[in-house]
């Protein structure tokens, strides 16, 4: 058995260098000063996770992001910090191989494993449109999720459907909770999620053995219980009424507001703001794009992607406004006439 | 369903088909009594009538001055509160940015926009103002009287819709946020559609009855 601490020492970092771990990892987490003693002794003590990750119709992009996460571990721990015994992309073995040593895993692991899946589900046409090892993905689901600890959704193709659910939904994709009966499905929404965001949920996971506050769709609350809009250091300009006309205006250049050229970041609840992406380094409305909500359900049908959020999504225009009025003045004089006429049959 | 669900489901269909509605509404009512008329008045015209029209039509939206001072001594809280409410209103209406880009889509230009504090003055004074107006004629005798249920469902649902966007806009964040935006925005969908059917449109016949009312004037050839 090896803990994360064994991790760190085997692979040459010091006790100082987990501990910072230890204390970068607990405020991502929001966690209490109190906490932090028995938190790093619990990850000095439990054992690392066992992990097997899933991917179904996706980009593969949350495993990008997440092997990317590197704030809080170094690069090299972090690979090794997740006994993977299955990922598509990042394992080994191949072919029946890699079939068999996932089937392995779900049985030596039995309630212990974290299961973390990547990809929308396609149960359409008894899941032809995406296949594994010639089994059909809402299978795969139904026999890895019986003997998981915990499940983890990690993306937003996984948690709401995501790109392949856009309309018209060709595939039929729906999100992974559809098909898990009887247990919590950790959403971890994001197109991509912060990796750092997966990493420090999962060490929560093996550091508490229990499950992070979650809100009501299931998101845990210290990442996703503030929107981008909350936390946004725009947001002076904001309350200030100050806002970029276009992507390089004046008014882009001086750091303005994003509102006006379609940040949806007031309905987008992530911690893209806080955490930000690349070690911290930024986040898009850092590096002048507006936020596009990618972390909220229906982002990719929602549109109107350079709109403000308050226009209406497809337009209503002078033209719309002249028709109505149009319509409106026929009917009106319409009914007077009528009025008219009947007032005056009366008055005969 | 979720709350951004709600969300899109609002700001998508249901806003749109108020808007529709509304512009359909106001136009209806606005020409219908246009092209009603007046009954034919035979009684020859003791001054110019089309010349006050016109001169009540330009001076009495800014004739606030005078109003203040033959009427303040008498109905202080409806003229304050009136004069508040409405500034906060339309203020609100049309130049709080939100606002102000959701105008620029309808009309094709943009109005000028409010910093928030200016919004969120306007907001308070117009809050303030509506909770007066809407008690001092729960108390008055003679406005009691002249109160109907639509009156209260109006003040009600403009409460509504001024209170919530405040809280989204100054109190609510996170999760309430979204929340707050839906009671927000659904109220205003509600308000926009109700508008047209209710005394609310009363700004429709702003100018008419003004024009008429300075015609009147003019035929029987008194100041006002
Ligand atoms: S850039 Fe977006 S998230 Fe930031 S203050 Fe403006 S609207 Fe809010
Ligand atoms: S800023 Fe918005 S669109 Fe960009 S990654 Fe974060 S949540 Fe997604």
């Amino acid at each position: 058995m090896e803990t994360v601490w064994d991790l760190f020492r085997r692979r040459g970092y010091s006790r100082r260098e987990f501990l910072s771990f230890v204390s970068v990892t607990a405020s991502l987490l929001a966690l209490p000063a109190n906490l932090l003693m028995s938190f790093g002794r619990a990850l000095e003590l439990r054992e690392k996770p066992v992990v097997i990750w899933l991917e179904f119709q996706d980009c593969a992009g949350c495993s990008e992001s997440f092997i990317r996460s590197t704030s809080v571990m170094p690069s090299d721990v972090l690979l090794d910090f997740i006994s993977l015994e299955y990922h598509e992309t990042l394992m080994v073995p191949s072919g029946i191989y890699a079939e068999q040593a996932k089937e392995d895993a779900i049985k030596k692991y039995r309630g212990r494993y974290i299961l973390i899946v990547e990809g929308a589900l396609t149960p359409a046409e008894d899941g032809v449109y995406c296949t594994v090892g010639g089994k059909a993905n809402h299978h795969l689901l139904r026999e890895a999720i019986d003997g998981a600890k915990w499940i983890v959704a990690v993306g937003s193709c996984a948690c709401w459907g995501g790109i392949p659910a856009a309309y018209p939904n060709p595939t039929g994709a729906v999100p992974i909770s559809d098909l898990v009966e009887g247990k919590t499905v950790v959403h971890l929404p994001g197109c991509p999620p912060i990796g750092d965001v997966l990493v420090a949920t999962l060490v929560h996971l093996i550091a508490f053995e229990r499950l992070p506050e979650l809100d009501s769709m299931g998101r845990p609350k210290v990442f996703y219980g503030q929107t981008i809009h909350d936390r946004c250091y725009r947001r002076s300009f904001y309350s200030a009424g100050k806002f970029a006309s276009g992507l390089d205006d004046d008014g882009a250049r001086k750091g303005y507001c994003l509102y006006k050229v379609g940040c949806k970041g007031p309905i987008t609840r992530n911690a893209c703001a806080t955490i930000r992406w690349n070690g911290g380094l930024s986040f898009p409305i850092q590096s002048g794009h507006p936020c596009f909500g990618c972390s909220e359900p229906n982002f990719w049908d929602r549109g109107f992607i350079y709109k403000p959020l308050s226009a209406m999504p497809d337009g209503f225009g002078p033209k719309g406004m002249l028709g109505a009025l149009a319509v409106g003045t026929l009917v009106g004089a319409g009914v007077a006439y009528m009025n008219k006429k009947q007032a005056k049959k009366g008055g005969k | 369903m979720t709350d951004i669900l709600l969300y899109d489901l609002i700001r998508g269909h249901l806003l749109k088909l108020s808007v529709y509605a509304f512009f359909i509404g106001i136009a209806y009512r606005f020409f219908r009594v246009l092209f009603l008329g007046l009954p034919p008045d035979y009684a020859p015209p003791k001054g110019k009538p089309i010349l006050k029209a016109i001169e009540k039509v330009l001076l009495k939206p800014s004739q606030a001055w005078r109003f203040f001072l033959e009427v303040f001594a008498h109905r202080g809280i409806q003229y304050v509160g009136g004069f508040l409410f409405h500034l906060g209103f339309l203020g609100l209406t049309f130049f709080v940015p939100q606002h102000a880009f959701l105008w620029g889509d309808i009309l094709g230009f943009e109005p000028p926009y409010l910093p928030q504090v200016v919004a969120d003055i306007l907001a308070y004074s117009a809050l303030g103002s509506l909770f007066a107006l809407t008690v001092h004629r729960i108390f008055n005798p003679v406005l009691r009287l002249l109160t109907g249920k639509d009156e209260y469902l109006a003040n009600f649902l403009i409460g509504l819709v001024l209170f919530s966007g405040l809280l989204a806009t100054r109190w609510a964040g996170g999760a309430y946020y979204l929340w707050m935006l839906n009671v927000h925005m659904l109220s205003a969908c509600v308000l926009i559609l109700y508008i047209p059917f209710s005394r609310l449109s009363h700004f429709v016949y702003y100018f008419m009855s003004v024009f008429f009312y300075g015609r009147n004037v003019g035929k029987r050839g008194v100041s006002f």
